[in-house]
């Protein structure tokens, strides 16, 4: 059973709590290496089809790591985020095209915006738990979708829709300065994703990931250890909505042109099977996730498989992860290399002997 | 503002439509109260069973064949679904057990998307032969179609109940609803009562699928997403009363048609169902009492 006087100790304490080891270190060194890999040698490696590919990885790698700390950390499963994503890439393409902003004030504003508008959706969550949360934000979502189909996406007119009615003179998207090119909007989306990892993971090592890591285990005790619980679920649907409008922010400079049947309803399910199986308790889940979202079917594409094959695919994979390996990816594939080497290693030494029995 | 003639032909359609969201409705409540499964794949399945009767006329066949081959599909992959992953996920949280439906949608879906391609812009439709107009209630032209849907969603309404009261099968399952562990103690073979309600839920589910074809549209997508439409209904009954899903679904298929004719609401008409439920999940959770009982556990 839980103890929670032991619970609200663990919520309250300070972070750092100890130095950091040498596997921590170790692990930071890992990230930064493989970073500077991202950010320097793979635009070098790429084709311009798979650069653009790995930039939607960026930016949905950020929307997968918003759905996991809510599923993941504070256990509340929204079937709404593409919604929350089109919400962030239309407020950000209405700031682009009306004001001269700086991009990185842009994606901020539209974070923020994106925000208050994951709260609204979030407050329903406040009562709400579980299976009947999950069912209003797909209506929610669903909701939106007809919204933003009416509303359209801004294209450069006029009023604060921003949609001009004509489809032949459209304006794209403007990118930041520094990043016009594919490759350095590549470099430039990596950065960003980067920057939202570490707000997340600062958030998951203090206070407010210990009280979510609460709330998930059980609401009634982390209520009854002095929890806010209104508060730190509130505050979950805020970070996910920020980082998910941000994300929306870098995907309206990608793509240039943004249409409303880009976020149909059913990819908000697809992107909760692949964050499931990437892994939804670790961060690198949400990396695995957007691999699987956005990279496979660009290499299936190259190769002439149609992406309905990936569809049926992730519908198994979420029935496996379900029943069989709940962290998911992340946490699956290093066991399962582990013990294929263990499996080899045991494979070589019996057949070491034999085979200089055999000679 | 139009008038009140230009309302009337949408009463019946949205009664219609009501009906069969009621059908849907009524059959997602029986499993999961036997079951405790959300079960999202139901537009899906009936989408492909459609599909799949679409394929068949096509093909020749006659008509019966197809619906029958339908309804038949519908049950028989929804029976397998809950004989396989029933039992393995029989444990788990209701949510867990409501995403790993939409685990068959996806698979549903993406061969939906495979064997029937939609790029190609040519519209498929299921045509019954109760579509003629059947007679006129004033000015009203009414078809046997919408006949049947709002017939058929009040005969099923009507049915479940009886059956869930009279039947030594639909008592089972009420006693399963309430406690599985005590209703196996009791004798009760549990596995085959919600054998009974996969393959219950399905039939309805292809039922539906084929009504929903021939009223609304045959499209993978559409059909696939009208599931949440029914499933708004059950939500309002909070996933426990059929009588109150049935007059939910009435009111959110009236409210959605009627919506049609008003110039200024009538693109916004496909937000009904969502608009409806989250107001009425609301107002019903305003009270709320956290306990750790099975509801979380």
């Amino acid at each position: 059973m839980l103890d929670v006087a032991d619970l609200s100790a663990t919520v309250r304490q300070r972070w750092p709590p100890r130095r950091p080891g040498a596997r921590t270190l170790a692990r930071a060194a890992v990230v930064a290496v493989l970073l500077l890999f991202v950010l320097l040698g793979l635009p070098q490696l790429l084709s311009l089809y798979y650069i653009d590919a790995m930039t939607q990885v960026a930016v949905y790698s950020m929307v997968a790591l918003g759905l996991g700390v809510l599923v993941g950390r504070v256990g509340l499963v929204s079937l709404g985020q593409v919604a929350v994503l089109a919400i962030g890439a239309w407020v950000a393409a209405r700031l682009l095209f009306a004001t001269s902003m700086p991009y990185p004030v842009v994606l901020l504003v539209a974070g923020l915006i994106t925000m208050v508008a994951g709260m609204l959706i979030g407050l329903p969550a406040l009562r709400l738990r579980g299976l009947y949360l999950a069912l209003i934000t797909l209506m929610l979502a669903g909701a939106i979708t007809v919204v933003l189909k009416n509303v359209n996406f801004p294209n450069g007119g006029h009023g604060f829709t921003g949609y001009n009615g004509s489809s032949v003179h459209i304006p794209p998207i403007r990118r930041p300065s520094v990043a016009s090119g594919d490759p350095a909007y590549f470099r430039y989306a990596v950065v960003v994703a980067a920057l939202m990892f570490l707000l997340a993971a600062a958030h998951i090592r203090t206070r407010p990931g210990r009280a979510w890591a609460a709330i998930r285990q059980s609401e009634p005790a982390a209520l009854a250890a002095g929890i806010n619980t209104t508060l730190y679920k509130l505050w979950a649907f805020a970070l996910a909505s920020f980082i998910t409008g941000v994300a929306g922010g870098v995907l309206a400079g990608a793509v240039h042109y943004l249409y409303s049947i880009g976020f149909p309803p059913q990819d908000s399910i697809t992107l909760l099977a692949v964050v499931l199986m990437g892994g939804a308790y670790s961060l690198w889940g949400a990396i695995i996730a957007a691999l699987l979202l956005q990279l496979l079917p660009a290499l299936l594409n190259n190769w002439g498989v149609s992406a309905d094959w990936l569809t049926i695919l992730f519908g198994i994979g979420v029935l496996q992860v379900l029943t069989t390996a709940p962290a998911g990816l992340a946490d699956q594939a290093p066991k399962d290399l582990a013990r294929l080497g263990r499996l080899l290693l045991a494979l070589a030494r019996r057949l070491a002997p034999s085979g200089g029995a055999a000679k | 503002m139009p008038s009140w003639q230009d309302f009337q032909p949408f009463i019946v359609s949205g009664l219609a439509l009501g009906g069969v969201y009621a059908l849907s409705g009524v059959g997602m409540v029986v499993l999961y109260q036997a079951t405790g499964v959300v079960y999202l794949a139901f537009g899906a399945v009936g989408a492909m069973g459609a599909l799949i009767a679409w394929s068949l006329i096509h093909a020749g066949v006659p008509g019966w064949a197809g619906w029958l081959v339908c309804v038949a599909f519908a049950g028989v992959v929804t029976l397998a679904y809950g004989m396989v992953f029933g039992p393995a996920l029989a444990k788990r949280d209701p949510l867990v057990k409501a995403v790993a439906t939409l685990g068959l949608t996806l698979v549903l879906f993406g061969l939906m998307d495979l064997l029937w391609t939609t790029s190609g812009g040519q519209s498929r439709g299921i045509t019954l032969p109760t579509d003629n107009p059947a007679f006129m209630i004033g000015q009203i032209q009414v078809t046997w179609t919408q006949v049947i849907g709002l017939g058929v969603g009040v005969a099923i309404t009507v049915g479940t109940g009886a059956f869930l009261r009279y039947i030594k099968l639909g008592t089972a399952m009420r006693a399963m609803a309430n406690d599985r562990e005590i209703t196996a103690t009791l004798g009760v073979p549990v596995r085959r009562v919600e054998a009974a309600a996969w393959l219950g839920c399905g039939v309805l589910a292809g039922a539906a699928g084929l009504l929903l074809a021939d009223l609304v549209a045959l499209d993978a997508t559409t059909l696939t997403f009208l599931v949440i439409s029914s499933l708004a209904a059950t939500l309002i009954a909070r996933l426990r009363s059929i009588t109150l899903t049935f007059g939910a679904a009435l009111l959110i298929g009236l409210v959605h048609d009627l919506l049609t004719p008003i110039q200024s609401l009538s693109t916004y008409n496909d937000m009904t169902p969502f608009v409806l439920a989250a107001a009425a999940l609301l107002v019903i959770s305003r009270r709320r009492v956290m306990t750790r009982s099975r509801e979380e556990a």
